[in-house]
């Protein structure tokens, strides 16, 4: 009786976290790659709490643009406090030669990094759907 | 004094926008080491200071994507834009349901125009002061000559009137910057566009009556194509400075809805 009692606990317990990584993490990433399939995307970060993904054509500034896509996102935090524009959609800044969209979905800080040709508006979307 | 001026001419402009613009919330202008330029009125010096504290870390960590040209932040309740004119970027805050493309519209507009004609007009006080005692001169030498004229020669200066009267109407004709919108359908032509119908009538009036029947798109970048025109159809499009195009042609031209071109009439 007792046996039987702990499989069953043991089970309840494992599922939660299985579940969750599935939900957020690989469909995240699946959504990014698509994105990154896109034409003129450069490539993304994506930070969760305690990890993160990059995926870069430059991998030599990778560290640069994790500087600014956090910046970005401090910013655009300021910024609609000032204002009280409620909570950020979506922060996007246009570079001279490149564009970042910076936004927060489900606690997962995303970046996307793209060339000033690219679609944002239809990367903009798919992230928005996210 | 010239800063005076010039953030006076700024201050007017962005006031005028709010005019033109009730949904913007608030709008200001500053350079990129942070000094606050222009701001409407609404908004306090410690205001806008805290918002360009804000985007300071942007600023400083840009040079990766080649400086700053825009920054946007849309949030539920409003969006905040920063644009980059020359050496100034101007913030402009808008309700949530503004029509964004039309405050874009206004301000793509006005900045740039007020700045060009402030740099004629403000670029050091002591040339200013030269060039006009040189203008008083040249007018009062002017007013001279012309009592001395004799009949003749005032019936040439009127022929040069005229001259310049015929030159100036077939100067270069009018341009309008307006804004891309789709040009969908089974029997829409390729090579036609649609464009406002105020647009149109107003070229129509400035060029006595001629019907414009061809317009030269140019886009910002440079790139130009000529189309047929008509008027709009649908009613919701007019006095909205629209110019409807098949995706064909904005293909051609790069662009997308939403975007402003300068649209000049073909007078022949």
């Amino acid at each position: 009786m007792t046996r039987k009692k702990r499989v069953e606990e043991a089970s309840v317990v494992a599922e939660p976290l299985a579940v969750e990584e599935g939900l957020t993490i690989s469909d995240l990433r699946g959504v990014l790659e698509e994105i990154k399939g896109f034409d003129g995307v450069i490539g993304y970060i994506l930070r969760k709490s305690t990890s993160a993904a990059i995926d870069l054509k430059d991998p030599s500034k990778i560290i640069d643009f994790a500087i600014l896509s956090s910046s970005a996102l401090d910013a655009g935090d300021g910024v609609a406090e000032v204002f009280s524009l409620g909570k950020v959609k979506y922060v996007s800044v246009d570079g001279g030669n490149v564009r970042v969209l910076a936004l927060i979905a489900n606690d997962n800080k995303i970046c996307v990094f793209m060339e000033k040709s690219a679609d944002c508006d239809r990367i903009l979307k798919k992230l928005l759907l996210i | 004094m010239d800063s005076e001026v010039y953030s006076f001419a700024l201050k007017s402009a962005l006031d005028e926008i709010r005019n033109l613009c009730p949904d913007v919330t608030g709008a200001f202008i500053f350079r990129e080491d942070g000094e606050v330029v222009a701001g409407d009125g609404a908004l306090s010096d410690k205001f806008m200071a805290r918002v360009v504290d804000a985007f300071e870390e942007i600023f400083d960590k840009a040079d990766v994507i080649g400086g700053v040209d825009g920054i946007t932040v849309d949030g539920d309740s409003g969006k905040v834009s920063v644009s980059r004119f020359n050496d100034v970027y101007m913030v402009i805050a808008t309700s949530k349901n503004a029509d964004v493309n039309y405050v874009g519209t206004v301000t793509r507009v006005l900045i740039p125009t007020v700045m060009r004609l402030l740099e004629k007009i403000c670029s050091t006080p002591n040339q200013n002061k030269t060039e006009t005692e040189n203008v008083v001169v040249e007018n009062k030498e002017l007013q001279l000559q012309l009592k001395e004229t004799p009949v003749e020669e005032e019936e040439a200066l009127a022929e040069a009137k005229v001259e310049e009267a015929v030159a100036v109407e077939h100067r270069e004709p009018l341009v309008n910057q307006l804004i891309v919108e789709n040009l969908g359908g089974l029997l829409v032509s390729s090579d036609t566009v649609r464009v406002d119908p105020q647009v149109l009538s107003q070229w129509s009036k400035l060029y006595e009556d001629i019907e414009i029947k061809e317009v030269e798109i140019e886009t910002f970048d440079g790139k130009s194509v000529r189309c047929k025109v008509k008027p709009v159809k649908d009613s919701k499009f007019e006095g909205k400075g629209i110019i409807q195009m098949p995706e064909k042609v904005q293909l051609n031209l790069e662009i997308k809805k939403g975007e402003l071109v300068k649209v000049k009439p073909i007078v022949e």
